[in-house]
């Protein structure tokens, strides 16, 4: 230790003692710190200075590879996202518009359920007037088969209206 | 030893990642953080192990290191891998004395057990309790101002100073039996 670092030691002692023990203390540190100047410790051997480059370069060499993994993982994940924006894009453009012919068509077939239910609607209520002309006795001749001919209809109509 | 331009040059070489660079800090502290370690342990295997573990923890972290004194933040990463190592040994142990007891002796027995010259100092050493052994090697190894020790050690600089001059009187007292 220099003479100035024994008096800037000194002064440090200064703040937290008196002059006399603060010059005791620095003194006392100076041939503390002697005696470890005078007994030098072992030095690392140069195999393992040489071990412990090598240990270092490996552990370069492998936080290189992993932080090049993170980047390609990341650039996977990008391009993935991209294509799928692309395809998401193309799929869309490409969505083929309702031709109007289907609008036409539709509206055939609902008018011709219409027809049908009008026909049926038109049958039934033939059957009624029938019914209602028998009980009045306007309809002459043979009650029985007339009362049979019209359930038959009915029965018939009925199996037509419930096969649509 | 490094001026602080080279430093600054080194420490980005190896912020950058640079092999060379890792090298070089290595060439630079590797005798005074083993002198550090051996102090502390008086075991060669248990040094060799610390040392190399440091060199380890410095690429991992170097990333990490901001400004101020370089030799301080190394070596306070040494001074965390001292007490993590004396954690592992202590928690073989069963009580905090027999654990120090044990400790000192295997520090001393390792000496005799190689053929190594067992130097008076380590012996001695192995006399002073850890925290005060651990404070003086910090002093003398890393050649930091008491200010920075005290910042590393997360202590007042009047304990800091106060410990350390205990300490190193009591280690005179020693070596003058």
């Amino acid at each position: 230790m220099n003479e100035r670092n024994e008096k800037k030691l000194k002064e440090l002692f200064e703040k937290f003692v008196g002059g006399e023990q603060a010059e005791q203390a620095a003194e006392d540190i100076q041939k503390g710190e002697q005696i470890l100047r005078e007994h030098s410790s072992p030095e690392p051997d140069g195999g393992l200075i040489a071990n412990i480059k090598a240990e270092i370069a490996a552990k370069l060499l492998h936080k290189k590879e992993k932080s090049f993994r993170w980047m390609a993982y990341k650039m996977a994940v990008a391009a993935a996202f991209i294509l799928i924006a692309v395809i998401s894009v193309k799929l869309f453009e490409t969505v083929p518009e309702r031709p109007a012919g289907d609008l036409t068509a539709q509206k055939a077939i609902w008018e011709s359920q219409s027809l049908a239910d009008e026909t049926l609607t038109a049958e039934m209520e033939q059957i009624e007037s029938d019914m209602l002309a028998m009980e009045s006795g306007e309809n002459s001749g043979n009650g029985y088969e007339t009362v049979t001919d019209l359930e038959m209809k009915l029965i018939e109509t009925n199996g037509d209206f419930w096969k649509g | 030893m490094a001026k602080n331009n080279d430093l600054a040059r080194i420490i980005g070489g190896c912020k950058s990642g640079d092999a060379e660079s890792f090298s070089e800090v290595v060439d630079i502290y590797a005798s005074r953080l083993y002198g550090y370690f051996y102090r502390l342990t008086g075991d060669r295997e248990a040094s060799d192990d610390l040392l190399s573990e440091l060199f380890v923890k410095l690429v991992e972290k170097i990333s990490s290191f901001k400004d101020g004194s370089f030799e301080s933040w190394l070596f306070k990463i040494a001074s965390n891998i001292f007490y993590d190592y004396l954690r592992g040994k202590q928690r073989q142990k069963k009580s905090f004395e027999v654990r120090k007891r044990q400790f000192e002796s295997e520090v001393t027995e390792a000496k005799l057990s190689s053929n190594e010259r067992i130097d008076k100092l380590q012996t001695q050493l192995g006399r002073i309790d850890t925290d005060t052994r651990e404070l003086i090697m910090l002093r003398f190894y890393s050649q930091a101002s008491f200010k920075e020790i005290a910042a590393m050690r997360s202590e007042p600089i009047g304990t800091t100073l106060s410990k350390l001059h205990r300490g190193l009187k009591k280690l005179r007292e020693l070596m003058e039996c």
